[in-house]
């Protein structure tokens, strides 16, 4: 990763690069804005790459699926828990 | 600048890998340069003042770091300010009427502790990816596990809302505002605030806002705290709660549910996106969430110490609305401190309307790949203010229901954000840990152990209260 600092210690490369003075950058100059966003920053960019699906593991599987199991029996339990203090409200 | 198209018919699927190069440097600059939007020069801005404030940092010895501290704070602290909301301050105050000072308060301490550490992974996922917590479980973990994760959100999100409009109803109530002016003027203060069409503008006026829950603090000195129980009380975690094990069970949940819930990690991930971080910026999002976690632990226990009087007077707060804490404390801490106290309330509900309803709108506006920035304006981007406004709306509308007994849904909703957040937190855990996905800021080892743990501690929890619904002989309820 850049660490955003250039060896002489003057602008950061990015601004190098494209000869920008960081005091007032001209944002009309589309490199001025390519130059401190990174490239999946890009709203096109971004909107044309995904990211792929990874591999599910038997026990990546058994882990959600219980997970899930967990909040539908932990609703159950809240919708009893509710009922009750109505009931007991009455 | 042309706008690019929202949907492109056939996007490119390529392995997972963060991209931290400048974009200008990159081979898909030339195409890049005629498909900017709005969006992109509103964040370019912020990024050159970021820039900027890092150049001076290095120059200057002393206090050069304040600008750039100052530009990039926020997300942190808004999602910590934010989860201080009306339900948050009631559990508080009600566990300060209930039981005095004593385990709770460290105990609040540590789940701060335990929200620090489940946000501060949301900062590096959105600083490295890029993407919002919805989007990145849609692209990693299908379409399948992406709709029950978002069924949570949205579910969890709605029922919150309808809690922090009750804050604001009940907040001015105490000084004498009609429900619906209290409850439309709020929505319009949300209408107002998201339609800056900048996500710096929107986020430094929520920051003005959030910034009110420190009203609890002048609330508690007011009650003339015991400093040496307090100090007493965080060192050695007593005195314990006495009592029904049933409604102490219930108010841990709750105050854990005030501070570790799933559309915080939906939220903080999104706005940092919004906000453009980037992994550079992963130390400063780090001491944002640290700050933000530490004024809010402050503000929680300042709540819990307002309230005390009550415990000491032995006054039953069990059925009390969130207005009557206020109503109640007032010849303890007298008009001033009451005042305070449903200020305090009303700041918290309306700080919250705003971010959960943001989180909702960037959660839907990254499932449905449509424009999802508050840098877009209303017309560029109107699926994404719709849903946002209209689960305000919604939620705003149900509150002004009457004889509808607060403090019970309150209270529950907490419960409901806990026992939906293991899920959410094992998503979370995978995200973080996918080297394809954050390079070399996957979780490092202590950070999974951290993470594991908060997520273990959820679950028993959620079990135990489970056992003391079914079986409440066994806790004595």
């Amino acid at each position: 990763m850049k660490s955003g600092k250039s060896r002489t210690g003057a602008n950061p490369p990015e601004l190098e690069t494209i000869g920008a003075d960081p005091e007032r950058p001209n944002l009309n100059d589309p490199r001025a804005v390519l130059a401190v966003l990174e490239t999946d920053q890009v709203v096109a960019q971004k909107s044309r790459t995904r990211f792929g699906r990874r591999k599910f593991s038997f026990a990546l599987k058994a882990l959600l699926w219980s997970l899930r199991a967990y909040v539908v029996l932990m609703l159950v339990i809240v919708v009893i828990a509710v009922f009750r203090a109505l009931h007991a409200l009455h | 600048m042309d706008s690019p198209k929202e949907k492109p018919a056939h996007p490119t699927y390529r392995p997972a890998h963060p991209t931290t190069q400048p974009a200008v440097s990159s081979s898909e600059a030339p195409g890049l340069i005629d498909q900017l939007t709005h969006e992109d020069v509103d964040r370019a801005r912020d990024r050159w003042r970021v820039t900027r404030a890092r150049l001076r940092e290095r120059r200057s010895k002393l206090f050069g770091w304040l600008p750039l501290f100052w530009l990039l704070i926020g997300p942190g602290v808004l999602v910590f300010l934010g989860e201080n909301d009306a339900p948050s301050m009631l559990s508080y105050s009600a566990t300060g009427a209930r039981f005095g000072v004593g385990f709770f308060i460290p105990f609040i301490v540590l789940t701060f502790v335990m929200g620090y550490v489940v946000q501060e992974m949301t900062v590096r996922l959105g600083a490295v990816t890029h993407r919002g917590h919805a989007e990145l479980i849609f692209d990693r973990f299908g379409r399948f596990w992406g709709l029950f994760a978002m069924g949570d959100l949205i579910l969890g999100n709605f029922l919150t809302l309808v809690t922090e409009f009750i804050g604001v109803r009940a907040g001015l109530s105490f000084f004498g505002i009609r429900p619906g002016i209290a409850v439309g003027g709020a929505l319009v203060l949300v209408l107002v605030v998201i339609t800056t069409g900048r996500y710096w503008t929107w986020e430094r006026i929520t920051l003005g806002l959030a910034i009110f829950n420190a009203l609890f603090i002048p609330a508690a000195i007011l009650a003339h705290p015991d400093w040496s129980a307090v100090g007493h009380a965080l060192l050695t975690w007593t005195p314990l709660p006495g009592g029904n094990h049933y409604e102490i069970l219930v108010l841990i949940l709750s105050d854990i549910g005030a501070t570790v819930t799933p559309w915080m990690l939906f939220f903080q991930q999104s706005a940092a996106v919004d906000k453009g971080m980037q992994p550079r910026d992963i130390r400063a999002g780090r001491f944002d969430t640290l700050l933000g976690a530490s004024l809010a632990s402050v503000f929680a226990i300042a709540t819990v110490l307002a309230t005390v009087p009550l415990f000491h007077h032995g006054i039953d707060a069990s059925q009390f609305q969130t207005a009557e804490f206020a109503q109640a404390l007032e010849p303890w801490i007298g008009h001033t401190g009451a005042a305070l106290f449903a200020l305090g309330i009303f700041e918290a509900g309306i700080v919250a309307a705003i971010a959960i309803s943001t989180s909702s709108a960037y959660a839907f506006g990254e499932v449905l790949q449509t424009g999802h920035s508050l840098n877009r304006s209303l017309r560029e981007a109107w699926p994404f203010y719709i849903v946002l406004l209209g689960s305000a709306g919604a939620a705003a509308a149900l509150v002004l229901i009457p004889n509808v007994s607060l403090e019970f849904i309150v209270l529950t909703v907490n419960v409901i954000a806990v026992l939906a957040m293991p899920p959410a937190l094992v998503f979370l855990l995978l995200l973080v840990n996918d080297r394809e996905l954050m390079g070399e800021h996957v979780n490092g080892k202590w950070a999974n152990i951290a993470g594991v743990t908060v997520t273990v501690l959820l679950i028993c929890a959620g079990i135990t209260f489970g056992i003391a619904t079914v079986f409440p002989k066994w806790m004595g309820g």
